[in-house]
């Protein structure tokens, strides 16, 4: 007993030794300077993690041999990682050995993570940049954004880069998708009922639909936490802060809307996906027994939405897409998902700004944006890709039967000046998981005392995300 | 008789386990104490050359956590159940193996089948199982579903009502019950592939003697088979105790990354599921706290096992 | 004599009695067996038919219960979406390799533990047993750490080396020595046969069944693992089979084809459960023999 006691004590004091003597303070970026030449042409590898499946993949193959006609010196290698989580996980190991690769695929809270050990390159002084860098044929290009070229991207996309609580930009859009508003056209039109812009507006059709179809769920709601977060930006009230607190959505307003959702589940209107078991596509695509004639979900998921086509070919019923509803439609809000990329700091810089290179390549090339979106569902993140002759017919071919996938992509584009993101901080993912479960649960609360119930839950959430931090 | 030449000899021999177990698995373990000693220790940070205070704060940290005790709870409850349910399943279901010809060997091969199949894969088909699809009120304020999942499917078949296994607004005892049922399913290979090994090299003149006597089954089973099986049964008592205090992905596998039933976040985490949570927001230093905590408690638990079948098992 | 004749015939009753419990036991027996055996197929009924159904058949709101339309073909695209020849190559590599090494330091440790005296040797084996109950996931940060400043990243031998030491097999093993006579072992040193020799010639052919079960886990360790390997080794020459395969899982909008996913998980789990039809004999043999403590 004594040994052992002993050699406990031996391996603490080795322990307070370790730690007393941990290494000085070496800070990494602030923010990336660019090489006095810019692009120097030596030869540089740059490693690429994604999670492309083979559709994607054979579009990328071919971007790099275009992209390699200008920089042959630029060698792209990528790997498909798994899921997002998988990149993350990846990544976050790597980076405590000075393992990341040069470029990645990213959610906003990965950054923040990444960020913790200030692994991300900033890339304001690469988009400001006016250096001229040669092409392999001779011609030059600016190393940063042209006026136009930032001009093109869809605004709330960009600005999904300067989301980290410094005005600095960490990362760039690649592709993107959003939330939009299935709904029964067939339906619809038969009944003569408007698609619905604005919460009140929903309200009165999916009272209108229970009369009609009393045994109806007439609006399926997939993400409760995207509904939660865009509830707040669209009525302009706190939900999270990337700097000072960061938890700020247990307020008065939010429960007030919380509040109203509750009384509308208790009547009936609306389900979603967890209190429904099971995505709420399923229940707008049936044609028997209880089904919805609303189904609010992302828009890369299209096809899910289409109910299958009968022994003739036929859908059916027609589906038709609308922008989510607003609490003021003169000022829409969606949210902003899908992919963006990150650049991470490296020793040589050469590598960073060839990296950049790859990424303005990727979002400003309008071939790649539209054979992407095309094969992937997502919509591009610049407005020239319309100009495109492909991606111009594939949106023509829209509509609500087979070519369901160019009509969201439509919508999407229709309504680029809507896009938000939220603040992301170590720990955004956290408050997102949380208020999805928080909104989730109280939707079942009935009884005198709902308010209460509210109360508890909001202060539960914030709790559990205080604490995770 | 320890004479010097088996020393060293012993030593050579245990040297590349050694130096393979010194580098991959103490030096993590000594790192991990490390970490747990820096408060708020976050390997990312320390990167970027941040230095952390020297202290208990990641362990008072984990105790503070208003869930911890539930997650203990649930772990604890876990391990009660399937422990004992498993291993007098495995039991049962070892000596009706032993006791016949026919089909013994395709029986075996069946009964082996979980072992060799991942765990999340098959919790997300037990989901499927119990999920409940489309759950609500009626019109008359009747509860109808879409599915009732083929487990109510069975139940209402027999006349009874159906139960909210894993949905919206299920209770704990029923999200225990289903974990249960999984767990123990999943444990039962391994324990039965022990048991029937046992039963199978147990001397056959006991059981001849036995008849002889015309000492009835039940007897035989008491006072032969059970005493001889002892050294088994403890074995896989014990390393069913570790491995239920080490749950964690059985539960993944079945409610997802939430931990619970949709509107319950969390209510089946576990102690593993704490660990992982304080490494997803990169909280190394909590997480490794977590896990002593969660050793200490492996080790008494173990150590009261073993202590148990000192006094009961029969070599 | 009536007595007599009347006694026959009570135990004729009796025997007639005990042929029915018999009988009855017997029925019991089996419909308790199979029924087991039910409960325990379900499941992979239910793998197999959902790796069958086409996506939007397994999204269906009310499941069915055999495939509308069976996609053979979702096999054929886990199968070939990955480039499953040169994972197979690299499992089978890692597989062979690190059963071979890790046969050899548990047989010399087992052996150590078992047959030889040394300081602190019961002390020391408390230890390993106790380092089998700390997460394993604690430890995948620091051994990243080490195995790249050991520069072992994208190797064969990241992938090998630093699991080859499982205290588990060197328990198992432990046992199954400890209950060969040591009369057999003084014997051997009486007539000067050497530690090694003694090995090779008596231990290992008296325990080879455990030595397969070993064999058999180890391998199916290789064909299992995903977190290690995919943060260690994951170029496309390293890349080992569960890793290959996950990724044929996730649709271009994220979302994840369950029948594909399920389909993945039944090729993999094929050869580890013909492994066990074959090799069931030892893997029993094998195990019963480590279960008794000696």
């Amino acid at each position: 007993m004594k040994k052992i006691v002993a050699s406990l004590l031996l391996v603490v004091m080795m322990v307070a030794l370790l730690s007393a003597c941990a290494p000085a303070a070496k800070k990494t970026n602030s923010a990336f300077a660019v090489p006095a030449g810019g692009y120097d042409g030596s030869a540089v590898t740059i490693s690429f993690y994604n999670t492309m499946g083979s559709n994607l993949t054979p579009v990328l193959d071919t971007y790099i041999a275009e992209f390699n006609k200008l920089y042959p010196n630029i060698t792209i290698e990528y790997t498909s990682v798994g899921g997002y989580d998988d990149v993350r996980e990846q990544i976050a190991t790597e980076i405590t050995v000075g393992n990341q690769p040069n470029l990645a695929y990213c959610y906003p809270d990965h950054v923040a993570l990444y960020n913790l050990a200030g692994a991300v390159a900033t890339l304001d002084n690469l988009i400001d940049s006016k250096i001229e860098v040669k092409h392999a044929d001779g011609t030059t290009e600016i190393l940063g954004l042209t006026a136009e070229q930032k001009a093109d991207f869809i605004e709330g996309y960009y600005n999904e880069g300067k989301q980290f609580g410094d005005g600095l930009m960490y990362t760039m859009p690649l592709s993107k998708s959003t939330e939009v508003l299935y709904y029964n056209k067939t339906f619809f039109e038969a009944n003569n009922i408007a698609v619905p812009t604005t919460w009140d507006e929903l309200e009165a059709v999916c009272a209108k639909i229970k009369e009609l179809d009393p045994k109806s769920i007439p609006l399926g709601y997939d993400s409760e936490s995207n509904w939660f977060i865009t509830m707040c930006e669209q009525q302009g009230s706190a939900y999270t802060s990337a700097t000072g607190d960061h938890f700020l959505f247990d307020n008065a307003e939010n429960r007030a809307f919380v509040k109203k959702f509750n009384e509308w589940y208790q009547k009936g209107y609306l389900t979603t996906q967890n209190i429904y078991g099971a995505y709420t596509s399923g229940l707008f695509v049936s044609t028997t027994g209880t089904r919805s004639y609303m189904s609010i979900g992302s828009s890369a998921g299209a096809t899910h939405q289409r109910p299958s086509a009968g022994a003739d070919g036929k859908y059916p019923f027609d589906v038709g897409i609308a922008t989510i509803p607003q609490l003021n439609a003169d000022k829409p809000k969606v949210i902003s998902q899908g992919p963006s990329l990150c650049i991470f700091a490296k020793e040589n810089p050469q590598e960073v700004v060839a990296s950049w290179l790859f990424v303005k390549f990727l979002t400003t090339n309008v071939g790649f944006q539209a054979e992407f979106s095309m094969a992937s569902g997502y919509v591009p993140v610049i407005k020239s890709v319309n100009d495109n002759e492909a991606y111009a017919s594939f949106i023509a071919s829209a509509d609500g039967g087979n070519y369901i996938s160019a009509l969201s992509a439509k919508v999407c584009l229709e309504q680029e000046h809507a896009y938000y993101t939220s603040p992301a901080f170590n720990g955004s993912s956290t408050a997102r998981d949380e208020v999805g479960a928080l909104m989730t649960k109280c939707l079942l609360f009935k009884g005198d005392d709902v308010d209460a119930q509210i109360a508890t839950a909001f202060q539960d959430a914030i709790d559990e995300c205080e604490y995770s931090n | 008789m320890v004479d010097s030449k088996q020393q060293w000899k012993a030593w050579l021999y245990l040297a590349p386990a050694i130096v393979l177990l010194l580098i991959f698995t103490v030096w993590p373990i000594i790192n991990t104490v490390r970490m747990s000693l820096l408060e708020n220790y976050k390997s990312l940070e320390a990167v970027r050359g941040a230095t952390f205070q020297f202290g208990f704060g990641n362990f008072q940290k984990v105790l503070e956590y208003k869930r911890f005790v539930q997650c203990l709870k649930t772990t604890t409850l876990l391990c009660v159940l399937t422990v004992p349910i498993s291993t007098i399943l495995a039991l049962l279901i070892a000596v009706a193996l032993n006791s016949i010809k026919f089909l013994q060997k395709g029986l075996q091969t069946i009964f082996f089948l979980p072992y060799v199949t991942n765990s999340i894969a098959i919790g997300m088909v037990f989901a499927a199982m119990f999920n409940i699809v489309g759950l609500r009120n009626g019109l008359n304020g009747e509860t109808i579903a879409d599915t009732w999942g083929i487990i109510n499917n069975v139940i209402m078949f027999f006349g009874a009502e159906p139960i909210n296994w894993i949905n919206y607004g299920s209770s704990y005892a029923a999200n225990i019950a289903v974990m249960t049922v999984y767990i123990v399913w999943n444990a039962l290979p391994f324990k039965i592939l022990i048991l029937l090994g046992g039963l199978q090299s147990i001397n056959k003149q006991y059981y001849e003697a036995a008849r002889v006597d015309g000492t009835p089954r039940r007897r035989v089973f008491s006072k032969i088979t059970v005493p001889l099986l002892s050294p088994m049964l403890a074995y896989v008592v014990i390393t069913g105790f570790i491995g239920g205090f080490k749950e964690y992905t059985s539960i993944v596998g079945v409610f997802g990354d939430t931990m619970g039933p949709a509107g319950d976040k969390g209510r089946l985490n576990t102690m593993v599921g704490f660990i992982y949570d304080a490494l997803e927001s990169n909280n190394q230093g909590r997480a490794s706290a977590g896990a002593l905590i969660l050793f200490g408690i492996i080790l008494v638990v173990t150590l009261i096992n073993g202590y148990v079948s000192k006094k009961k098992v029969h070599y | 004599m009536a007595n007599r004749i009347m006694q026959e015939h009570d135990m004729r009753i009796v025997s007639a009695r005990q042929r029915i419990i018999k009988g009855g036991v017997k029925f019991f027996t089996y419909a308790f067996l199979i029924f087991i055996a039910i409960v325990v197929l379900f499941p992979f009924y239910w793998m197999v038919i959902s790796s069958l159904k086409t996506i939007e058949e397994y999204r269906l709101n009310i499941p069915t219960f055999f495939p509308k339309k069976i996609m053979f073909s979702n096999y054929l695209r886990a199968f070939t979406t990955a480039n499953l020849g040169r994972l197979f190559v690299n499992t089978m590599i890692v597989g062979v390799a690190s059963t071979l090494l890790s046969l050899v330091i548990t047989v010399l440790s087992a052996f150590a533990f078992a047959r030889l005296e040394f300081k602190g040797r019961d002390m020391m084996f408390a230890l390993l047993l106790a380092t089998m109950m700390i997460p394993g996931e604690l430890f995948t940060i620091t051994n990243y750490a080490t195995v790249t400043q050991l520069g072992w990243m994208n190797t064969y031998k990241v992938l090998i080396i630093p699991f080859l030491v499982s205290v588990f097999y060197i328990y198992l093993l432990r046992q199954n020595f400890l209950q060969i006579p040591n009369e057999l072992y003084l014997a051997a040193k009486v007539d000067g046969t050497s530690d090694i020799k003694y090995l090779w010639r008596v231990m290992v052919p008296l325990s080879l069944p455990t030595l397969i079960s070993i064999t058999i886990l180890k391998m199916m360790g290789a064909w299992n693992s995903y977190i290690w390997p995919r943060l260690v080794a994951n170029d496309e020459a390293h890349r080992l089979i569960t890793n290959g395969l996950r990724n044929a899982f996730t649709q271009a909008s994220g979302d994840v084809d369950y029948p594909l996913q399920m389909a993945a998980v039944a090729i993999v789990s094929i050869p580890l459960f013909l492994v066990f039809i074959f090799l069931r004999k030892y893997i029993m043999a094998g195990v019963s023999r480590s279960g008794i403590k000696g």
